[in-house]
C-alpha cells in the first residue's frame, strides 16, 4: 500500500521527539515495575507455589495493576496521529501526496503498535529475571503477552479513530480514554449482570476476563476474534472519516 | 492540462467559489489573481485533490480529481498556501520523507532532492531542522517539496507571500525557469507578480470568474485613454469632442491659457486607438483648436484589476488586493 511505509518510518521518528510521549513511557515503565515488584514480595513469602498461580500468572492476569495504565498510556500514544497534523496544516501536503488514505492510516496505525510493543520489552526482564530464581513457563509468559499486544493493538485502534474525529489531542485523548474505559466497564458487567445473555457478552468482551485465560496460557480464538474486531472497524471509520474530511 | 468545469464549492452554506469554469493548457504560466476571499486558495484545494467539491468536476492532464485520484494526484507538485511542515524535521529528512511519498525510486532520491534543494535555493539548510527556519525558508522548503519528481504540474499557492523583496525576485525568476519544463498555476494578489512571470491570467473576485486570457488581453479589458493640451475656447472643445465617435466619456479643464482634455475612448485594441486618435486630432485640428499634446495611456493591469473586482465589494478589499 503505498505510503504506508514512509509514514510508519515518520510516525516512530515523531514519537521519539514528543516529550509527553517520555513522559508516558516512563511513567507507564515506573507502574510495571512497583507492579512486579509488589507481586515478587508477596510470593517471597510462600514455599509452595501452585502451577495456576506464579508470579507471572499474577502479573498477566490477577491484578489492575497491569491494564490499568493502558486506559492512559493508549490515549497519549495516538492522540497526536491525526488531531495534531489537522492543527498545524501539515494534513493538506500529505493528503495531496499520491498516496491511499489506507496507507496513511494503517502507517500511522501500525507506527503506535510498534512503540507500545516497545514500551512493554522492558518488562521481559522480570520474566528473565523470575526464570533465574525459579521455574517460568514460557507458554504462559507468551500467551500473557499475546493478549496484552491484542487488547492493546484494539485500543490503539480506538485512539486513532477519535483522534481523527475530534477536533483536538485534548478531546481525543479524553474520547479514546472515555470508550476504552466503557468497554472495559461492560467486561465488569460479567460480574454485576445477573445470568443470561448480557452477562455472556460481557464475559465474552471482558478484557479482565481474557487477561486471565491467556495468564493460564488459554488461548481461546474466540476472544482474539474480538480483538481483531476492536482493531479493523475503529480503523476503518478512521479512513472513512479521513475520506470525508474533503466534503466538509 | 487543467480542465475546471462548473466549479462550485459552499463552506456550511456559505458559497466560496460558484460556478468557476477555465482551462490550463500545457505549457502555460498562469496567475490565478484575486483579493483577499475571492476563493484562491479555496480553488486551488480542490484542483490538488484536498477539498472536495460541492459540484462541477476537475480534470488534471485527462484524469478526474475524484475519480482517478491516485493518476492526477501524480501530475502535480502542489505547494499550499503557509507550506505547513513538520517542525521536527530536518529539511532533507523532510524532503526524503515526501520523495518517498511521491514515489522517488530509492536509488535517485539523493540526487533528486539535492536537485530540488539547489532549485528552490535551500541547499544551505539542509540539515537545519524546519522548526528553526524563517517563513521565508520555511515557503522554499514548501517549493522544494512541490518540485520532488518533477510533475508535470505545479500548482502554488502564493509561493511568495511572506518572503523579502530579494527572495521575491529569485522566486519569480525561478517561476520563469520552471515554465520550460512545466504548467504552472501560481495565485497571488500581487499584479506585478503576474506581469513578471505569467503568460495567461484567471481573475476571481468573491468566487466567480471575471476575466481568463492573456496578460494584455486582460489588460485590454481597461478602456485606453487619450490626454490633449489644447488653445481655444473650452466650449468649442467641448462641442467638438461630443460630436465624435469612439469616445466614452470626456472631460476637459482650464490650465492658465491651455486647455486640458482627457478622453476615455472605446477602441478595444491599438489600431482602433490610433484610428480614434488620429480622427480626434483631425476633427480639432479643423475646428480651428490648437493642438499641443497629445498623449494615450492604456489602462495598467492594476487599474483593470482594481475595476474588474470592485463591483460591490468594499473599497477596503480592493485597496489590499491592488497595492
Ligand atoms: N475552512 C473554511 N471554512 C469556512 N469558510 C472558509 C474556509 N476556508 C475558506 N473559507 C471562506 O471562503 C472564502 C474564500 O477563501 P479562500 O481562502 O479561498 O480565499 P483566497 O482567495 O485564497 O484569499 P487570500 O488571498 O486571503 O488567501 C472566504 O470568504 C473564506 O472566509
Ligand atoms: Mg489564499
Amino acid at each position: 500500500m503505498r505510503g504506508l511505509w514512509p509514514i510508519f518510518k515518520r510516525e516512530v521518528f515523531a514519537h521519539f521527539v514528543t516529550p509527553l510521549a517520555w513522559v508516558a513511557m516512563t511513567a507507564f515503565l515506573l507502574i510495571q515495575g512497583l507492579h512486579f515488584f509488589l507481586i515478587v514480595q508477596h510470593f517471597a513469602g510462600q514455599l509452595d507455589l501452585s502451577a495456576d498461580a506464579g508470579p507471572v500468572q499474577t502479573y498477566f492476569g490477577q491484578t489492575m495493576m497491569l491494564y490499568l495504565p493502558l486506559l492512559f498510556v493508549c490515549p497519549v500514544l495516538t492522540m497526536r496521529l491525526f488531531a495534531e497534523e489537522r492543527r498545524s496544516g501539515t494534513i493538506e501536503p500529505l493528503l495531496t501526496a499520491p498516496i491511499e488514505t489506507a496507507g496513511v492510516v494503517l502507517g500511522k496505525y501500525l507506527a503506535v503498535v510498534l512503540i507500545y510493543a516497545a514500551m512493554w520489552l522492558p518488562t521481559l526482564l522480570y520474566m528473565l529475571l523470575l526464570s533465574r530464581y525459579g521455574e517460568v513457563d514460557w507458554h504462559v509468559v507468551a500467551s500473557g503477552y499475546l493478549a496484552v499486544l491484542a487488547i492493546g493493538a484494539g485500543y490503539l485502534a480506538i485512539g486513532t479513530m477519535t483522534s481523527a474525529l475530534a477536533k483536538s489531542q485534548l478531546a481525543a485523548a479524553l474520547t479514546s480514554a472515555m470508550a476504552i474505559i466503557g468497554l472495559f466497564m461492560i467486561g465488569v458487567g460479567e460480574f454485576i449482570f445477573p445470568e443470561g445473555i448480557g452477562r455472556d457478552i460481557a464475559g465474552h468482551v471482558s478484557a479482565w476476563a481474557q487477561m486471565n485465560d491467556f495468564s493460564r496460557g488459554i488461548i481461546d480464538s474466540r476472544r482474539l476474534v474480538f480483538d481483531a474486531t476492536v482493531v479493523v472497524l475503529p480503523l476503518f471509520i478512521t479512513v472513512r472519516a479521513v475520506d470525508a474530511w474533503r466534503l466538509e | 492540462m487543467i480542465e475546471v468545469e462548473h466549479l462550485s464549492k459552499s463552506y456550511r452554506g456559505i458559497e466560496a467559489v460558484s460556478n468557476l469554469s477555465f482551462r490550463v493548457e500545457r505549457g502555460q504560466v498562469v496567475g490565478f489573481l484575486g483579493p483577499n476571499g475571492a476563493g484562491k486558495s479555496t480553488t486551488l484545494r480542490i484542483l490538488a485533490g484536498f477539498l472536495g467539491a460541492s459540484s462541477g468536476r476537475v480534470r488534471i492532464a485527462g484524469f478526474d480529481i475524484v475519480d482517478e485520484r491516485l493518476q492526477a494526484l501524480r501530475q502535480i507538485g502542489y505547494m499550499p498556501e503557509t507550506s505547513p511542515l513538520y517542525p521536527e524535521m530536518k529539511v532533507r529528512e523532510y524532503l526524503a520523507f515526501r520523495a518517498e511519498l511521491k514515489g522517488v525510486a530509492r536509488t535517485k532520491r539523493r540526487v533528486e532532492i539535492a536537485r530540488c534543494l539547489e532549485l528552490a535555493r535551500v541547499s544551505e539548510m539542509a540539515g537545519v531542522p524546519i522548526g528553526h527556519l524563517s517563513k521565508g525558508y520555511r515557503q522554499r522548503v514548501g517549493l522544494a517539496d512541490a518540485l520532488l519528481n518533477s510533475p508535470p504540474l505545479l500548482i502554488l499557492d502564493e509561493p511568495t507571500a511572506g518572503l523579502d523583496p530579494n527572495q521575491i525576485r529569485e522566486v519569480r525568476a525561478l517561476i520563469a525557469t520552471l515554465a520550460e519544463e512545466h504548467t504552472v498555476l501560481v495565485s497571488t494578489h500581487i499584479l506585478s507578480e503576474v506581469e513578471a512571470s505569467c503568460s495567461r491570467a484567471v481573475v476571481i473576485a468573491k468566487g466567480r470568474l471575471v476575466a481568463v486570457g492573456s496578460i494584455d488581453e486582460i489588460r485590454g479589458r481597461g478602456r485606453p485613454e487619450l490626454t490633449l493640451v489644447l488653445r481655444g475656447t473650452e466650449a468649442l472643445v467641448r462641442a467638438t469632442l461630443s460630436g465624435l465617435d469612439g469616445i466614452a466619456s470626456a472631460t476637459v479643464e482650464v490650465h492658465g491659457d491651455t486647455l486640458r482634455a482627457k478622453a476615455i475612448l472605446t477602441a478595444e485594441d491599438d489600431a482602433a486607438l490610433g484610428e480614434a486618435t488620429e480622427r480626434i486630432v483631425r476633427a480639432l485640428a479643423q475646428a480651428d483648436v490648437g493642438v499641443r499634446e497629445v498623449r494615450t495611456t492604456t489602462a495598467t493591469l492594476e487599474e483593470v484589476f482594481a475595476t474588474l473586482t470592485r463591483d460591490d465589494m468594499n473599497s477596503a478589499t480592493t485597496d489590499e488586493a491592488a497595492p
